[in-house]
């Protein structure tokens, strides 16, 4: 669970919006007249227009806007006769206070809960194939059906869930062919954005990292994973190519968490085989890395094989949450 | 708490020194581990398990045993757990008298391998830990007992002439129908069912020791459309067990492990053995060193894997059906008799008796398959845990629960 010092980061996401506006409002940046409506600021605050219409709602009843004939509500009191400005609320730049700013972008949202989604979403995967109700996902987290669904979402785009014929979103089954494949790719499109990233890579970082293993600094194979990934596999400039590349990694990366989670021995490849690839982009021509990466990515996919077979002896009993259904 | 005088004044008590062994009713029996103890001077406890059991323990807690003595094909599960050390090859004396089925992949040079995995692709150890057929100093297991696997029909109900070609389609064969029974090990009972879907012209695997997703989801329709009609009456897990369906649920047909034609008896009428002509389910077992043994308990383990291969487990093996990797050690401890029966394919000279002393073979009988090139020579597939095996594991289990479930009859009228 994400804690957070922020003193805004409890309070309900339509009395941070009012806040919002109201602030606004009392200083002017918002004038009177102007017709506000439910989904441009919903869009500005990036939240849906639930909360943005409870908002409005309290902004009345302190009058401070008011309803008129037309669509939306007036800034200003009801008395006055205010006209209507019809003017998009985009236009103005409003005021938001840093800690609201951030209280927003979390709270309620789908990353508050995602994490424990998608360990438990890449997990059950290994047992079979599942159907993910909706509802019942937003009823098991306590959260509106709109954060369910920007959940669901990103799950879609981390390959873990898709939906079917009867469009019903579905996870798993994990296969070997699933993972064969992606690591397959692994192999294809990874050498070949480290060829194309040569003379982008920031070599100053990789130096660094490699006096960071040389000097027994702490690292995980996870951490030199991500920066072999960020320095110089992402430097290759060919962006559907490194997108390409992350979103292949995702499920992979997911699927390894959730194994690991479930007690199965972790098989990485180690900091030394990093070492000696760090090493080969740093002061060798980029081909000599580039076939020192498709071997490792060749090994670590018959270790992944091999550990897919291992998790048969895993038990599935009481190992889901309820709103996976077995199919 | 103080040392007592008493304990002071008593000679010093000599800890006994104990292996545990941990495995299947394959290899732990009473005979081989009491002669054991009484050669090694150690002693030797057994801790007998199922198949899926005893695999699951074996990778989750190793440190529960010394010595595993398992199948080949469950290496990919244990082994790649991390549960498991190298065996060095120079500390096996043994090692040049092992059969070439182990050590070369067959018989001779021009024998078929077979599918699936057969010992020598599980064997050797190779760079970065992996397991292939490479060979190298340090092993995954010592091969030690196995045998060609087929089943067992009711010859009444397919036929009682001379030669009645068995195949493993009677496994889904309408005669049998309410009385056939299949072993439940997703590495084993899968193979016999898929190799009688093939023989029965049901369906074609590209591979049938390596299926897809496709493939297995099509064995399994395939066997559930069979359940639903009631065509089966049982699983079983060991020979016990086996034993007891043909007993009780009157089994015309079943997959079979050779030491439940002894708990049964010799009664050809009722029940025989089959040597089917697709060819064999071979299985090669052996034992392994546990990932925590070092020093004196270590030397205790290798003195252990020495003595089995030197001569009476191997003839104990034998009398319940199966051979040994170094069968010239044991052929003297073997009569004539058992050996030309067993190994030879000759008729029994006179009535042969099991481990146990249980009579097990009437004169005159031979054993089906014929010799043991015979039959060595004729193996279609190996026990295996295929790249898929989880998703098979998982849909054969789902199987197997709706057999013992009982709702067969259910769903049939349905």
């Amino acid at each position: 669970m994400i804690r957070s010092s922020n003193p805004f980061a409890q309070e309900p996401r339509y009395e941070l919006i009012t806040r919002v506006l109201r602030s606004n409002i009392q200083r002017g940046t918002l004038p009177e007249g102007l017709v506000l409506l439910e989904g441009p600021i919903a869009a500005v605050m990036q939240t849906s227009r639930v909360p943005v219409q409870s908002a409005l709602r309290l902004l009345m009843s302190e009058g401070l806007v008011h309803r008129f004939e037309g669509r939306g509500y007036l800034v200003g009191p009801q008395s006055k006769g205010i006209l209507p400005v019809r003017r998009d609320i985009r236009e103005f730049t409003l005021d938001v206070p840093d800690e609201v700013d951030d209280a927003l972008q979390t709270r309620g949202t789908w990353r508050h809960v995602y994490e424990e989604v998608e360990e438990q979403v890449a997990s059950c995967q290994i047992f079979g194939e599942f159907r993910i109700v909706e509802t019942e996902l937003s009823d098991y987290l306590g959260v509106s059906r709109t954060v369910a669904r920007d959940v669901l979402a990103r799950l879609q785009e981390r390959g873990l869930i898709r939906k079917n014929a009867s469009s019903h979103w579905i996870a798993g089954p994990l296969t070997a062919r699933t993972l064969r494949e992606k690591f397959e790719l692994r192999s294809i499109i990874e050498p070949a954005a480290l060829r194309m990233s040569a003379p982008y890579i920031s070599y100053a970082e990789v130096e660094q990292l490699l006096e960071k293993i040389d000097s027994g600094a702490t690292l995980t194979p996870e951490s030199l994973s991500d920066a072999l990934v960020e320095f110089c596999i992402a430097q290759a400039p060919n962006m559907t190519l490194v997108e390409m590349i992350r979103s292949n990694r995702l499920l992979l990366s997911s699927v390894n968490r959730a194994l690991t989670s479930l007690g199965l021995p972790n098989d990485e490849a180690t900091i030394d085989q990093y070492r000696t690839l760090f090493e080969l982009i740093a002061r060798h021509p980029i081909d000599s890395a580039a076939e020192y990466l498709r071997d490792q990515v060749q090994i670590t996919a018959q270790r992944n094989l091999a550990r897919m077979k291992i998790v048969a002896v895993i038990s599935e009993t009481g190992a889901f949450a309820p709103y996976l259904l077995p199919q | 708490m103080g040392v007592s005088s008493a304990s002071l004044a008593a000679p010093p008590r000599r800890h006994q020194r104990r292996l545990r062994v941990r495995g299947t009713s394959i290899t732990l029996l009473s005979q081989v581990r009491e002669r054991a103890e009484a050669e090694l001077g150690f002693g030797v406890d057994y801790e007998l398990l199922e198949f899926p059991t005893c695999q699951r323990r074996a990778a989750m807690e190793p440190e529960g045993y010394d010595v595993y003595e398992q199948c080949f094909h469950n290496l990919d599960i244990v082994w790649f757990w991390g549960a498991l050390q190298p065996i060095d090859i120079n500390r096996i004396t043994e090692w040049d008298n092992i059969s070439d089925l182990a050590k070369e992949g067959g018989i001779s040079k021009y024998a078929w391998r077979g599918h699936g995995d057969a010992p020598v692709r599980k064997l050797y150890v190779q760079p970065g830990g992996f397991l292939g057929p490479k060979p190298s100093r340090h092993i995954s297991m010592l091969p030690t007992v196995y045998n060609m696997d087929s089943f067992g029909y009711d010859p009444r109900v397919f036929g009682m002439a001379e030669d009645p070609r068995p195949s493993w389609s009677w496994l889904l064969d309408k005669r049998a129908k309410g009385r056939i029974a299949l072993v439940d090990e997703p590495a084993i009972g899968l193979f016999d069912a898929a190799l009688a879907a093939e023989a029965a012209g049901e369906l074609q695997f590209a591979d049938i020791g390596n299926m897809t997703i496709e493939e297995i989801n099509a064995l399994m329709r395939l066997l559930e459309d069979r359940r639903r009609q009631g065509f089966f009456c049982g699983a079983w897990r060991d020979g016990d067990q086996a034993a007891q369906l043909l007993r009780d649920k009157s089994v015309a047909v079943q997959s079979m492990w050779s030491p439940v034609y002894g708990k049964i008896g010799p009664h050809p009428g009722s029940f025989v053995e089959a040597a089917p002509t697709e060819g064999y389910r071979a299985w090669h077992g052996g034992a392994s060193l546990s990932r925590h043994l070092g020093g004196a308990e270590l030397d205790m383990a290798y003195e252990y894997l020495n003595w089995w291969l030197s001569g009476y487990a191997g003839a104990v093996m034998a009398r319940q059906g199966y051979y040994i990797s170094t069968p010239e050690r044991s052929r003297t401890h073997l009569s004539p008799q058992e050996w030309a029966y067993w190994y030879d394919g000759a008729p029994a000279a006179q009535d042969l008796y099991g481990p146990g002393g249980e009579w097990v073979v009437r004169a005159g009988a031979r054993r089906a398959g014929g010799t043991y090139r015979e039959r060595a020579s004729r193996i279609a597939i190996w026990n295996t845990v295929m790249d898929e095996y989880n998703y098979a594991a998982r849909a054969w289990d789902r199987f197997i629960r709706r057999i013992q479930n009982g709702t067969a009859a259910e769903d049939s009228a349905a």
